[in-house]
């Protein structure tokens, strides 16, 4: 019997729109977490998927990304930014795969790699970092303009087991 | 295990498309990986379709060709390049990612994408694609446009399954 190794922690499908959604609680017991979001966001035809751990409202987190919007390629980085930009939301549908690696772990930062995909825009591949060596108890999500996630829209978190 | 193997399919002849039909429905997302290779004499589009349909979709890449600065472009159905018949025994590698399958919005899926071959022309792609048609994914193919994939080409389909552990809550 082959160990489990993708065990699904919570789901969300939103009724109503809503500003954020917050995965807490947390168990510390996985070595890895994915989170996979379906779905779109109000008024803005493009917008940044952002990631937020522990409720941490500093200065604290560094990306770079490269992306493709169909006509050409860009990319873009921060090192002083006050959440993770993981992924791509907008008035059409989108989807994120986000991967937060060694989440649990105490002797260092935390890092995420993403993709967010909005097939009548852009596609993105993003690395995050946390700078803080804290284990990650809360994901919150929310979107860069402050827009609504649409009702349908859909976020699942997994623990992976190393 | 909310990760689970439905099939493997490996080539012991030439086709000219490899096909998933009867996806069971009780999953949440469906993850493909694929080791493609195929026959003709350069690296060639792989294109997907859904429950036999080729229309309605829409995609755009970013594709890296080394040294040159990676290209974007929209293409319909398009998910990767496939390695060709110039260095022996290579294959592509590629990940198709498909939330809510079976769901009754659009379809949208990410993938990634690497060929590679001891000449130029070794490919990687990231490619965000959507099938705007609500009905569930019941089956897929993948082909390219005019050749067929080698022996040996394989391809496994994965169902993924929500759920909740009782302790982590939402809000």
């Amino acid at each position: 019997m082959p160990t489990p190794t993708y065990t699904p922690l919570a789901t969300v499908t939103l009724g109503a729109s809503a500003s954020s959604v917050t995965f807490s609680s947390i168990p510390a017991t996985y070595r890895d977490l994915i989170l996979i979001t379906s779905g779109q966001s109000l008024t803005n035809a493009v917008d940044a998927l952002v990631v937020r751990l522990n409720s941490d409202t500093g200065s604290n987190y560094s990306f770079v990304f490269m992306e493709g919007t169909g006509s050409g390629s860009g990319n873009s980085s921060s090192g002083t930014t006050t959440y993770i930009p993981a992924g791509i939301t907008g008035t059409a549908q989108t989807d994120n795969l986000i991967q937060i690696m060694d989440y649990s772990a105490t002797d260092k930062h935390t890092t995420t790699i993403s993709r967010g995909n909005h097939a009548g825009n852009r596609t993105r591949a993003i690395a995050g970092r946390w700078a803080n060596t804290s284990a990650v108890n809360t994901i919150r999500l929310f979107t860069e303009a402050g827009t609504n996630f649409t009702s349908g829209s859909t976020f699942s978190l997994y623990g992976v087991i190393a | 295990m909310t990760m689970t193997l439905i099939e493997t399919k490996t080539l012991g002849a030439a086709a000219a498309s490899l096909e998933f039909t009867s996806i069971p429905q009780d999953g949440t997302d469906l993850l493909i990986k694929a080791s493609l290779r195929h026959d003709g004499s350069n690296a060639t589009g792989i294109y997907i379709s859904f429950n036999g349909n080729i229309l309605n979709f829409s995609a755009i890449y970013i594709n890296a060709l080394s040294p040159n600065t990676p290209t974007s472009a929209p293409l319909a159905r398009y998910i990767g390049s496939s390695t060709d018949d110039v260095t022996a025994n290579v294959f592509s590698s590629t990940e198709i990612y498909i939330p809510n399958y079976s769901g009754s919005g659009n379809k949208s899926y990410s993938t990634e994408n690497v060929t590679e071959n001891n000449a130029v022309g070794a490919y990687q792609n990231l490619v965000a694609g959507l099938w705007s048609n609500t009905s569930p994914i019941t089956s897929f193919s993948l082909a390219t446009t005019s050749n067929n994939w080698r022996a040996g080409s394989t391809i496994s389909l994965y169902k993924i399954t929500k759920g909740s552990d009782g302790i982590v809550t939402t809000s």
